[in-house]
């Protein structure tokens, strides 16, 4: 293989050092937070997390673990930098963006560590590229401070009926509104827009709610804008997990399977617009 | 109102709303007692269409609601891109809506569409609308002189040959055949454009009825909406129509829904002239209750107009020999005409436009439960009015 003979002598020089057979186990789940060009990757022996921020609203995180590389070697307990991510997906779908039957891109990406360009190689039918994309400081994350134990409310859903919801969401309306209750209606989706109110409500006892925990009514408002990238990851998953805290933080995880039917996950975070009272 | 769509229903009910789409970018919904009608009408007021669903065609079908026993049912407009989303995906919705609740609330001004889909998910759209006077187009359809009843995909099937950018097409009816073809605006590149021809025999048809040869032309893409859904309910269309310039209806009916598009046809000296000689109008010939006409309002009063001019609180009235008609150009178009009459009006912008090819705008009045003044404007949601600058003793005909 052309790929591993190259860089046999290289490999001490990186500090990181992933590949995967087949690239579009990355390309696929990195397009789910390709709302902006620039992403932060952290690499530690776990795996691969890849932030993307807006506004300081919005935090959206792909995880691809370990496991799923066929090698992931890591030199550093942490190996952190900033990439631009369209050039990146670019280049990861530079033999073309769009599948072919039994035809798989194999990747490799190696990073010598601070200062250093990341090193795509990327190998199609016998013919190789070599891309280099320059590495930035990575910018100071945001830490929602979203825990397990200050979540009031949380329900996982199958990604099927959320799917239909949000493409049908009325882009006209400058919030999404998020409902959970005890009672009736249980889950709810609103949108105010320039026509009038949507409300898609969800029953706790509907087949497609896996889990339904909900200790408090609470109703929160996000921004439109934010969330609508979030329809990329949702399109990607098989269910979706919905959770808010005492603060009326939302957390969105959708839990993602790839080619090989491996499993990833992809996180959104976001900010509520303002506090509202049951309408 | 509230009323009650179950299972299958809710997609028909949405195509009906698709093919409404295709004429205006309003949507009237209007409860009556002999089921709900869904009208639409284009800005040019030359296409309007009629869905009117019959009782029969919901679970449940209730004019008042439980609160507002006494109160008079609503009739709303509401706008085409509020409602179309509702039921774009027709697919999604034959698979997943059991059951759509549509009720109007006065009080808050909304028309609310309940869906109640599968897996205990519920969708609920409030819609703002408008309060509104009705609105319909009265055509004698009985009256028309040529009539044809044809299978289901037969039209559906012969305009699939236009292409998709062709805006008007001619119908011509002789005894012996109906043709089919596009229509180009004389002399514009004539020899440039792709001329296609289409003819049928008077057997292809279910039912043929011809009282006069005549040539019509009239927009397509308005017919595309009605012919589709006519298609998909194996459905057969009927087609009234008489002679050039006067409207043409295209019409499905079954049991639980009838559903109606007129359409103003040119009146285009170029086409074949009709072969029965017009009878010239008599200026002051008493009206005939049995003539057809598409209902016009436009002149009710308005300027306080001799009273000479139909009341249009009447229905189908021929305002033939009205002394309202009178520049020169749509007289000549009226010795033309055969008894069906239209108020013809210049299009605002046509200083150049010959007479031949003017396009008759159907008027439409909009009707009242009540008789109101003649001269209360706001009462009526007159939806062809003439321009405010018309000069109030100037007894000529209006132009939009």
């Amino acid at each position: 293989m052309p790929l591993s003979t190259q860089s046999q002598g290289d490999d001490d020089q990186y500090i990181l050092v992933a590949s995967m057979d087949n690239g579009r186990n990355l390309s696929n789940i990195l397009k789910a937070i390709t709302f902006k060009d620039h992403a932060v990757f952290t690499a530690t022996p776990n795996g691969l997390k890849v932030t993307v921020e807006d506004c300081k609203c919005l935090q959206a995180n792909a995880f691809i673990q370990a496991e799923i590389f066929q090698e992931f070697t890591i030199r550093e307990d942490l190996v952190a930098f900033q990439i631009n991510l369209a050039v990146l997906l670019d280049c990861l779908n530079i033999f073309g963006g769009s599948p072919v039957a039994g035809v798989s891109t194999a990747l490799r990406m190696c990073y010598r560590g601070y200062g250093y360009p990341l090193t795509l190689f990327l190998e199609e039918g016998g013919v190789v590229t070599v891309c280099k994309i320059n590495t930035e400081e990575p910018e100071e994350l945001i830490d929602f401070e979203f825990c397990s134990t200050n979540v009031t409310n949380k329900v996982i859903l199958q990604s099927e009926s959320l799917k239909e919801a949000f493409s049908e969401l009325d882009m006209t309306s400058e919030v999404l509104q998020i409902t959970m209750t005890p009672s009736q209606p249980y889950f709810r989706l609103s949108t105010f827009g320039n026509s009038g109110n949507a409300h898609y409500d969800y029953s706790k006892d509907s087949d497609m709610m896996e889990l339904f925990r909900c200790t408090k009514t609470q109703t929160n408002r996000y921004k439109m804008s934010l969330l609508k990238p979030s329809t990329k990851a949702l399109a990607l998953s098989s269910k979706v997990s919905v959770r808010t805290d005492n603060r009326g933080f939302l957390s969105l995880q959708y839990l993602v399977r790839n080619d090989d039917g491996q499993i990833c996950f992809v996180e959104y975070y976001c900010c509520p617009d303002e506090e509202v009272e049951e309408e | 109102m509230n009323c009650v769509i179950e299972g299958n229903c809710v997609k028909v009910f949405g195509k009906a709303i698709h093919a409404l789409s295709r004429i205006g970018d309003d949507l009237w919904l209007d409860p009556m007692v002999k089921g709900l009608a869904l009208r639409s009408v284009n800005s040019a007021q030359s296409a309007y269409a009629c869905f009117l669903f019959s009782p029969l065609f919901f679970h449940h079908y209730r004019l008042e609601s439980e609160s507002e026993m006494v109160r008079e049912t609503i009739r709303c407009k509401l706008l085409m891109k509020s409602i179309l989303p509702l039921f774009r995906g027709l697919t999604s919705i034959e698979r997943n809506v059991e059951r759509c609740e549509i009720s109007v609330s006065a009080p808050c001004d909304r028309v609310i569409f309940q869906f109640y889909c599968r897996h205990g998910i519920t969708k609920t759209h409030n819609i703002r609308f408008q309060e509104s006077e009705a609105l319909q187009a009265v055509f004698a359809s009985h009256l028309c002189p040529n009539v044809l009843k044809a299978p289901a995909r037969l039209l559906g099937d012969m305009v699939l040959h236009f292409p998709v950018f062709q805006e008007e097409i001619t119908l011509s009816m002789t005894s012996l055949s109906v043709s089919l073809r596009n229509y180009c605006e004389g002399g514009k590149g004539h020899m440039k454009v792709m001329h296609t021809e289409m003819s049928l025999h008077p057997e292809e048809f279910d039912s043929f009825q011809i009282g006069m040869d005549s040539d019509i032309t009239f927009c397509l893409k308005e017919l595309r909406g009605l012919l589709a859904f006519a298609e998909s309910h194996c459905l057969p269309v009927s087609v009234h129509f008489g002679a050039a310039g006067q409207p043409v209806c295209f019409s499905v009916e079954d049991m639980l829904l009838e559903a109606s598009v007129v359409l103003a046809t040119l009146t285009d000296c170029e086409s074949r002239a009709p072969s029965q000689p017009a009878e010239p109008p008599a200026p002051s010939s008493p009206r005939c209750a049995d003539e057809a006409s598409v209902h016009s309002g436009v002149c009710e009063g308005r300027s306080g107009l001799p009273g000479a001019f139909p009341d249009v609180t009447e229905v189908v009235m021929s305002s033939q020999g009205s002394p309202m008609a009178s520049p020169a150009d749509l007289r000549h178009l009226l010795e033309h005409n055969s008894p069906y009459r239209l108020l013809q009006e210049e299009p605002a912008d046509a200083s150049g436009t010959p007479a031949s090819s003017t396009v008759c705008s159907l008027l439409f009045k909009a009707l009242s439960s009540e008789p109101d003044d003649d001269d209360d404007d706001d009462a009526r949601a007159v939806l062809a009015c003439y321009s405010d600058d018309e000069a109030p003793d100037r007894p000529m005909s209006p132009s939009l």
